[in-house]
């Protein structure tokens, strides 16, 4: 007996079921609708491109739950639950849509129910219940009372958990006591029949258990709908917007910044307003990164994972993207009614500094952690950029300590110029024998490109000439720039100086063609990332390789041989812009695998877990927040604690922050720090 | 508000000082390699001043530069951080002034370009310093002069300026037109940014030759210059720095004593 | 040219007395006077000139002019030029030297682009040419990275400028005879455009920079305000002040009064304490004359290591809290 198709005080049950079914979907819709419109006040850009791939993201990671197994650590077993929590339900949904919606709402009920479909059926979900039942239990008494740092004690999270639970557990009242009343105690699905036969031995008679299972129902029912609204309106919001989000994410380089077309400069200059530099309102966002909010459900990965956050400094990613959201929200309405009188006077909040301060926005050293470890791919960093962009380019607003390294920038084109440098640019090539372009009869093809920092700085020059003395003794036939080679512009664009950025990369593009350059090596992650992902947005066209890629190369083939003992225990300190950025982390493994005697010890944070050295996203320069712990002494404990005697990185930046945490934490006698190119040189045969 | 800045295209001050080399024959500076020039440090705070003055006051800053053609570059600089516009004054007989023949050039170019109502100066040029272009340009001109100022504000038709003097400071005023020089004390100029960096790159900087701004022959002549300079040498200062070994809390307690002793 | 004779020092009063530059520039002035073979002279301005003339000829001068005009009793550019233009055009001194204070600073320029001299400001050092009779002036150029040696060929006056505790001051002989010759002309006050509005007097706590036996100085590497504050500390402890490089008030660290360097003031204590700071040229060109200078920086190939006495390798950060902490029990015991 349906429970729809009964009579409830002269009300025929399709009547209640349909109108409370429409009554849900219409609240559900306009909220849906609501946020639609509210996300749609975002930027223009282009994410549907390459739609096939799109699709196969998101069935990857949703399916198999990617998202939340790729983050399952031994400390941090939560995303198993998540797992099954959401396949569980899944098979629910399914079944709901099937035995609710069709068998029961649309009267299908004789041909679905009854028979073997039905029991196949009910028996996966009887296990998917248990589980889903485990998972809830489990996920309590996590969250309230182990209280695992990066979850909050939210209301929001125990009124969905209970909605769960209560789904799960008005689920097995219907099925024990309907199958009771049939008297079906025994087979599949073995939970509920268990149950039913419980009740059949209390002697409750049949009217009741079916009324009580009538009963659980609608109560199941109106709770499924009420969950269907309740959705949009949480932070469970994440179920809808993040099969989405997964979408639209960025199908190549991880951070997508693009350039500012002159067109909206023109625009700017005639009095343009709706055309603006970097962010300052919420409408300011790409349409994109106003779906990320949506996505986000405040699970906190990013925030045990920033090192900002873990050194003590105001920014926690987490927070920024959920205060982001709810600033929103409070601001979407009144956007919605009147867009032109809404951004002027009465904005009760500024975005930046009421909802996202200053400091938080400095904090961030572009190391790429929370994306990493986010479930459903938000794009953190280029939301602080973009703060970045606004607070620099319009308000004219930044640290002390970055200005005067953008300043360097803009008049000197790098960012060490000053007193901070004892050399000039060209300096380092003196007496190497190098082929200078445009000095040489012909030019090659192949340009190692140096950067600021490794002809500059005096620790960083030292792996400058081991690299050059490594490629000319593996017959590597290169080129270099000299004194004409500018900066690639990276503490720029991290800084939000975007225009600054632009000129450079402009002019660098220009004297790289102009030498008819194909391959370009790097030995500085930040110059790999800019020239190799950013770059061709301004019309470049080369192939860049970061060195440890060439020489593990180099070394397969032959053309590079390790033949000297390093009896060393080295760790190896992955370059948040080598190893996150562009998945570069096996390479220099391979090289340091090669390296005769050399015992190699693996910090818990490596690869692309890394744990950032606080040289970032402009902070070289900027100075970390006063009062607080370095980042870079972070590392330096976890480095110490295994106990090697040489940390190795394959990043100048890296190398400074690391020498300086050395000096600093007073290890300097039993430890010591080195690029990976000078262990390789220390093991290639003097010739 | 009308605005006239006078800047110089200079060689980096912030080169190593171990790079600094000059012709004792010509009595010139060797720029090093690869490094470009910059404005001068006061020039650049002259423009902040400007640009400052625009902020509160609407008006059109206008930028002169006299040098190389390369002093196009300091001009489209002084644009990304608000001027308006610019012109470079380059001409084989404005080559080794002296302050005055400057002085006279800055003063023709100025009457080139028409009304004005504040002239700024740097309080000297960052490389050869002599410290007398804005005061003689403004007798020329015949107008008051303020030196060394480090605020500067509009007061209806006059201009006061707060001057940073031994013991303190002092508010002056003087009617417009006049003409300030400018001192570090205002602060850091404001970073060039937004889309006035992009503009300045594309614009053309126009520049005027002597016959231009109708420069006088006799002002030019290198014969009449008030000052030359006879001799150019770079002192040795080498000093044996005694460096105080060990960890730096011993080193610092050693150093404690030491001046404990001098004193 | 032939007309123009003698030397004249445009003096400057402070608290009633003759300023200890001006002293000095007497004794530089009586040396060029005497190998010219010329008068020594001295303007002095305001109503206080008149009781200072007899101290001025005891310094070396043999005329004094003094310009009672109470309009000049207070510093006004205007009234000064056009006071010291006119006994200029009168007098025709071959040689005028002005102290590079801030009066000298804008008087100088002013009056030269007046009378079509040739000034030469911020001179190290002053002599004359055997040879030509000429006034040879060396100066610092480029932020003191090179010296220049300058003359006037032709255009008179010359012009000079010098800080103070360049030269030594003048000997003081009370036997010495001289005239006191009032100036008759005043000051037209419808010439007068610049008018001093206000003027301020910043109370400063504890010893003057100039003044100083001891200086700290603090550079860019002291990195932010609080940082740069704990300066004090160690400058009170050696009973000195605090001063900072271009960039350190720049950055709003220290007061604008306290910049030592090229555009700032010009110190020479007894120890000069750098820390944080590279030595670039121009700030070193402030602290040269310090007799001894002491050097705490963490990169060994600063700058500032190649003028210094003797310093510490190291970041101040960790050298600064264990010197204080010495030198507080040094002071105790």
């Amino acid at each position: 007996m349906s429970p729809v198709s009964a009579t409830y005080w002269g009300i025929p049950g399709y009547a209640i079921f349909w109108v409370m079914f429409f009554v849900a979907i219409g609240l559900f819709a306009q909220r849906a609708y609501f946020l639609f419109r509210v996300m749609c006040l975002g930027k223009q850009e282009n994410r549907f491109d390459n739609i096939g791939q799109r699709i196969k993201n998101m069935f990857v990671e949703v399916i198999p739950q990617r998202c939340t197994l790729k983050s399952v650590t031994r400390k941090d077993l939560a995303g198993l639950g998540h797992a099954f929590m959401f396949w569980g339900f899944s098979c629910f949904l399914i079944g709901y849509i099937i035995f609710i919606g069709l068998a029961e709402g649309l009267g299908l009920y004789p041909y679905l129910m009854g028979g073997t479909f039905e029991t196949v059926y009910f028996s996966i979900l009887d296990i998917a219940g248990l589980f889903v039942i485990i998972a809830i239990v489990w996920a309590a008494i996590r969250r309230y009372i182990v209280r695992p740092e990066r979850l909050e004690m939210s209301l929001e999270a125990g009124v969905i958990m209970i909605m769960v639970f209560s789904l799960m557990v008005l689920h097995f009242i219907i099925e024990g006591f309907g199958l009771a009343a049939s008297g079906e105690t025994s087979g599949w699905p073995l939970l509920s029949t268990a149950i039913a036969g419980y009740l059949a031995d209390t002697g409750i008679s049949k009217d009741t258990l079916i009324a009580v299972s009538h009963v659980a129902w609608w109560l199941h029912y109106a709770l499924i709908l009420g969950f269907a609204v309740y959705i949009p309106r949480s932070k469970h919001l994440h179920v809808l917007a993040s099969a989405f989000n997964v979408f639209f994410r960025p199908l190549g380089p991880k951070v997508v910044l693009e350039a500012i077309p002159m067109e909206a400069l023109e625009a700017l200059e005639n009095g343009d307003e709706s055309v603006s530099l970097g962010v300052s309102k919420i409408q300011d966002f790409k349409w994109k990164d106003l779906l990320d909010l949506y996505a986000c459900a405040v699970c906190g990965r990013c925030h045990v994972n920033c090192p900002a956050h873990l050194s003590g400094k105001s920014l926690s990613p987490k927070d920024v993207i959920h205060n982001l959201k709810e600033h929103l929200l409070e601001v979407g309405p009144g956007l919605l009614a009147a867009p032109a009188e809404a951004s002027s006077e009465g904005e009760v909040k500024s975005m930046i500094g009421d909802v996202v301060t200053e400091d938080e926005i400095w904090a961030c050293t572009t190391c790429g952690a929370c994306q990493e470890v986010c479930p459903v791919n938000i794009e953190h960093i280029r939301k602080i950029i973009q703060l970045r962009q606004n607070l620099v380019l319009v308000q004219n607003k930044m640290p002390e300590s970055a200005q005067l390294m953008l300043r360097n920038m803009q008049t000197r084109g790098n960012p060490w110029a000053g007193a901070q440098s004892l050399r000039l640019r060209g300096d380092w090539t003196n007496d190497m024998g190098l082929k200078i372009l445009g000095q040489c009869e012909e030019n090659p093809s192949t340009l190692f490109w140096v950067g600021c920092t490794g002809a500059l700085i005096d620790r960083n020059v030292l792996a400058t000439l081991a690299l050059t003395r490594v490629l000319k003794t593996a017959g590597v036939d290169f080129a270099v720039l000299g004194e004409a080679e500018s900066c690639c512009g990276d503490p720029a664009r991290r800084a939000g100086y975007e225009f600054q950025f632009q000129i450079l990369a402009e002019e660098n593009i220009e004297t790289l063609k102009s030498y008819n350059i194909k391959e370009i090596i790097t030995s500085c992650p930040h110059c790999y990332n800019t020239l190799k992902n950013e770059y061709p947005l301004y019309g470049a066209d080369f192939k860049v390789v970061h060195y440890t890629e060439l020489l593990a190369d180099l070394i397969r083939q032959g053309r590079l041989k390790l033949t000297n003992e390093v009896n060393s225990v080295i760790t190896y300190h992955d370059p948040c812009y080598l190893s996150r950025y562009n998945e570069v982390y096996m390479e220099p493994r391979r090289i340091m695998q090669n390296i005769p005697k050399a015992k190699i010890k693996e910090m818990e944070r490596s690869k692309n877990t890394t744990f950032c050295c606080g040289g970032g996203g402009g902070h070289m320069w900027i100075e970390e927040q006063h009062g607080t712990t370095k980042i870079n002494h972070v590392r330096m404990d976890e480095v110490i604690k295994t106990g090697v005697d040489t940390v190795v990185t394959s990043c100048p930046y890296c190398l400074q922050m690391l020498e300086e945490g050395i000096e600093q934490k007073g290890v300097k006698d039993s430890l010591k720090a080195k690029d990976l190119i000078e262990v390789v040189e220390a093991a290639m045969k003097q010739s | 508000m009308n605005i006239i800045v006078c800047v110089k295209q200079v060689l980096d001050p912030e080169i190593p000082p171990a790079k600094f080399k000059i012709d004792p024959e010509t009595k010139q500076v060797i720029p090093p390699q690869g490094v470009p020039p910059v404005i001068s440090v006061y020039d650049e705070r002259a423009l902040e001043a400007a640009c400052r003055l625009k902020d509160k006051n609407k008006g059109k800053i206008t930028v002169i530069s006299m040098g190389s053609e390369k002093a196009a570059d300091v001009i489209k600089h002084a644009i990304s951080m608000g001027a308006d516009d610019g012109f470079v004054l380059n001409d084989p007989a404005f080559e080794n002034l002296d302050s005055f023949g400057i002085a006279h050039v800055l003063s023709k170019a100025i009457e080139k370009i028409g009304a004005y109502d504040l002239v700024l100066c740097g309080r000297q040029a960052a490389d050869w310093g002599a410290g007398q272009v804005g005061s003689i340009l403004a007798e020329i001109l015949g107008i008051p002069v303020i030196t060394l100022g480090c605020d500067i504000e509009a007061a209806g038709t006059n201009v006061r300026v707060k001057r940073i003097v031994n013991d303190g400071y002092e508010i002056l005023e003087a009617p417009m037109p006049s003409l300030v020089t400018v001192s570090s004390e205002i602060g850091l100029p404001r970073l060039p940014a937004g889309m006035r960096l992009m503009m300045a790159r594309k614009k053309v900087i126009p520049i005027w030759k002597a016959a231009d701004i109708g420069a006088e022959p006799s002002q030019l002549d290198k014969g009449n210059a008030h000052t030359e300079i006879t001799g150019l040498s770079v002192p040795v200062r080498k000093t044996e720095c005694e460096i105080i070994g060990g960890a730096p809390g011993e080193a610092a307690v050693t150093l404690a004593s030491k001046l404990a002793n001098l004193i | 040219m032939d007309n123009y004779k003698g030397v004249l020092v445009c003096g400057e009063i402070v608290d009633g007395q003759l300023a200890p530059v001006t002293i000095e520039l007497l004794g530089v002035g009586r040396k060029l006077a005497d190998e010219l073979g010329e008068e020594l002279s001295i303007l002095l301005m305001g109503s206080k000139s008149g009781s200072l003339g007899q101290e001025a000829i005891a310094y070396g001068a043999d005329n004094v002019y003094t310009a009672e005009d109470s309009i000049l009793d207070a510093y006004n550019s205007d009234a000064y030029t056009q006071a010291a233009a006119g006994l200029c055009k009168k007098v025709l001194p071959s040689i005028m030297l002005f102290g590079h204070t801030d009066i000298g600073c804008d008087l100088s320029p002013r009056l030269n682009g007046r009378l079509g001299g040739g000034l030469s400001m911020e001179c190290s050092a002053l002599s004359i040419d055997p040879a030509t009779k000429m006034l040879v002036s060396t100066r610092p150029v480029f932020g003191g990275n090179a010296l220049a040696t300058m003359v006037s060929k032709s255009a008179r006056p010359q012009m000079a400028t010098m800080r103070a505790k360049i030269v030594p001051p003048a000997e003081r002989n009370d036997a010495r005879q001289g005239k006191v010759i009032p100036v008759e002309d005043k000051v037209d006050p419808s010439a007068i455009k610049v008018k001093v509005v206000d003027r301020i007097k910043e109370e400063v706590t504890g010893v003057k920079l100039e003044d100083a036996e001891v200086v700290v100085a603090g550079g860019r590497g002291m990195g932010n305000a609080q940082d740069f504050a704990k300066l004090r500390e160690l400058a009170d402890i050696l009973g000195g002040a605090v001063g900072g490089t271009r960039v350190a008030c720049d950055e709003g660290w220290a007061p604008a009064t306290l910049q030592i360097g090229q555009s700032g003031k010009v110190v020479s204590p007894k120890i000069y304490i750098a820390v944080g700071l590279s030595g670039a040229m121009a700030h070193i060109a402030g602290c040269l004359g310090s007799k001894h200078i002491v050097a705490i920086n963490k990169d060994k190939e600063a700058n500032i290591f190649n003028v210094a006495h003797f310093g510490i390798v190291g970041d101040w950060k960790e050298v600064l809290p264990a010197l204080t902490a010495k030198l507080k029990e040094l002071k105790a015991g």
